[in-house]
């Protein structure tokens, strides 16, 4: 359990707040939706309450994270967004394609759905036009994901924060800023089992202290990837789930922690370690916890 | 086998040593048969990639990658792949041509990837889910009995170079150290 020398930012979207030192602000967790087949809006719809109700009981705010993987998924999940998240929460969205991204900003522009807008995320893959669409409607947050595909430790991940490694033109954190995005999350990149997984998790301290900007990831990411817990079906949902203590415990901010219908354990194990923290960070460095801490709704 | 010939790990299924096939897997639910080299899946355009390149030229054996399953959305591994196959990588190691977001190759040097497009002739068969197809493409590749391109190129994984010497045991990461409390200042400061 750590706390920081350098100044941490605290941001606030919608009302939710993510960073800060260690201790003062609950862990925000972003919970997936329609990652796998085609979108089930009714099961979709369910969850996301369920997210909600396991946030007001805990603390840890809770964001829906989209996952928009065709053109024709764009209209119906923006609906979707509209008709389902009350109208002060934030949401994210998570989208791959280059071209995909730039329609989901234009219509997230044109409906003023960007003041509640996550975006995720930016990354060495960014094209010009994906720079100049952000720039015309640019999202209150974004996410930077810190991948280096040369080096995977903290090293690599600040190289490209700092100065793109040779793959941009200038560093993600400027980049970020050219278009106009003042809140920045940093997602550390966690890599496959083999690929430094475990520097994913070692980098937050590093960038927290560097930059002081909110940090995390999708450690749960490398649960998936560990094909030897096939051996251990029914340890596998647990892991997953308890893989996320790793981010508060080294300082982090959020975590991106997978499929929505997993809140329900990932929730209560969050909250537990938000608490162990807290007691530490405020017996030895002073920080006193929120009002919607954990700490202060649970024990 | 999988020491000898494939040293680079990842995900996939080494079968017949002396075969001249390897199946690459996007989005499909198939298992290719006993007779190829090696198949295995393949998701992202960049360390994916890698991983093939490297796990095909160590089997001078292998001549044909049959590319098949639907393409991985975003990503675009399998035609990123094949652009690597004709185009190679530009100055900033990016695969020239590719469709992919993040389509570079960081990990493996020039020569291996040289190799890999002397050696490999890539079938694309991205879309074809049909078993039927992708196995009468394999008896194809068989049928035509390649000769092996020689000795195994075994491609050496670039690593970063490490600029701290850590002595200091109190160390986490050589940009921070950390007190026996836990308080973390950046080092040299």
């Amino acid at each position: 359990m750590f706390s920081f020398t350098k100044k941490q930012e605290t941001f606030d979207i919608s009302g939710i707040k993510i960073g800060g030192q260690p201790g003062m602000n609950p862990t925000v967790l972003f919970g997936g939706l329609f990652f796998k087949g085609e979108p089930d809006f009714r099961f979709a719809e369910k969850n996301l309450q369920n997210m909600y109700n396991l946030s007001k009981k805990t603390g840890n705010p809770a964001i829906p994270d989209f996952f928009i993987k065709k053109e024709e998924y764009i209209e119906e999940i923006i609906s979707f967004i509209e008709k389902n998240i009350p109208k002060n929460y934030p949401f994210s969205v998570d989208i791959i394609e280059p071209s995909l991204k730039i329609q989901t900003l234009e219509i997230l522009g044109k409906k003023n759905l960007l003041s509640r807008t996550i975006y995720n995320s930016i990354h060495v893959g960014i094209t010009d036009e994906e720079r100049k669409t952000l720039k015309k409607y640019t999202p209150e947050m974004a996410i930077i994901v810190a991948f280096n595909p040369k080096d995977k430790s903290p090293d690599g991940k600040i190289e490209v924060l700092e100065n793109g490694a040779h793959l941009t033109d200038m560093g993600l954190l400027d980049i970020a800023k050219s278009v106009g995005i003042k809140k920045i999350l940093v997602d550390t990149a966690a890599m496959a089992p083999g690929d430094n997984s475990g520097a994913a998790i070692s980098a937050i301290p590093v960038i927290k202290e560097e930059y002081g900007l909110p940090t995390g990831c999708a450690i749960h990411n490398v649960v998936e990837k560990s094909k030897w817990l096939n051996f251990f079906e029914n340890a596998r949902k647990t892991v997953d789930a308890s893989s996320n203590i790793n981010i508060p415990l080294f300082g982090g901010d959020f975590a991106i922690f997978g499929p929505v219908e997993n809140a329900e354990l990932v929730f209560p194990i969050i909250a537990w370690q938000d608490i162990l923290i807290s007691e530490y960070t405020e017996n030895y460095f002073g920080i006193a916890p929120s009002n919607s801490h954990p700490r202060r709704k649970l024990s | 086998m999988k020491q000898e010939y494939y040293p680079w790990g990842g995900e996939f299924t080494d079968c017949s040593p002396d075969g001249c096939v390897a199946v690459v897997l996007l989005n499909i639910e198939y298992t290719p048969p006993d007779k190829v080299a090696i198949y295995g899946s393949l998701r992202t355009e960049n360390i994916g990639i890698e991983k093939i390149v490297a796990n095909v030229i160590s089997n001078p054996h292998i001549r044909y990658i049959i590319i098949c399953g639907d393409e991985i959305r975003g990503h675009r591994s399998g035609s990123s792949l094949i652009a690597l196959n004709k185009n190679g990588i530009d100055k900033q190691h990016k695969i020239i041509d590719a469709p992919g977001a993040i389509p570079y190759i960081e990990n493996i040097d020039e020569e291996a990837i040289k190799r890999f497009r002397s050696q490999i002739q890539i079938l694309n068969l991205i879309g074809v889910k049909d078993k039927k197809t992708i196995d009468k493409t394999i008896d194809d590749c068989i049928a035509k009995k390649p000769v092996s391109f020689g000795e195994p190129y075994i491609a050496i994984q670039i690593a970063p170079e490490a600029k701290v010497n850590l002595t200091d045991k109190r160390a986490l990461h050589s940009k921070i150290i950390v007190d026996y409390m836990g308080k973390i200042k950046k080092r040299g400061e």
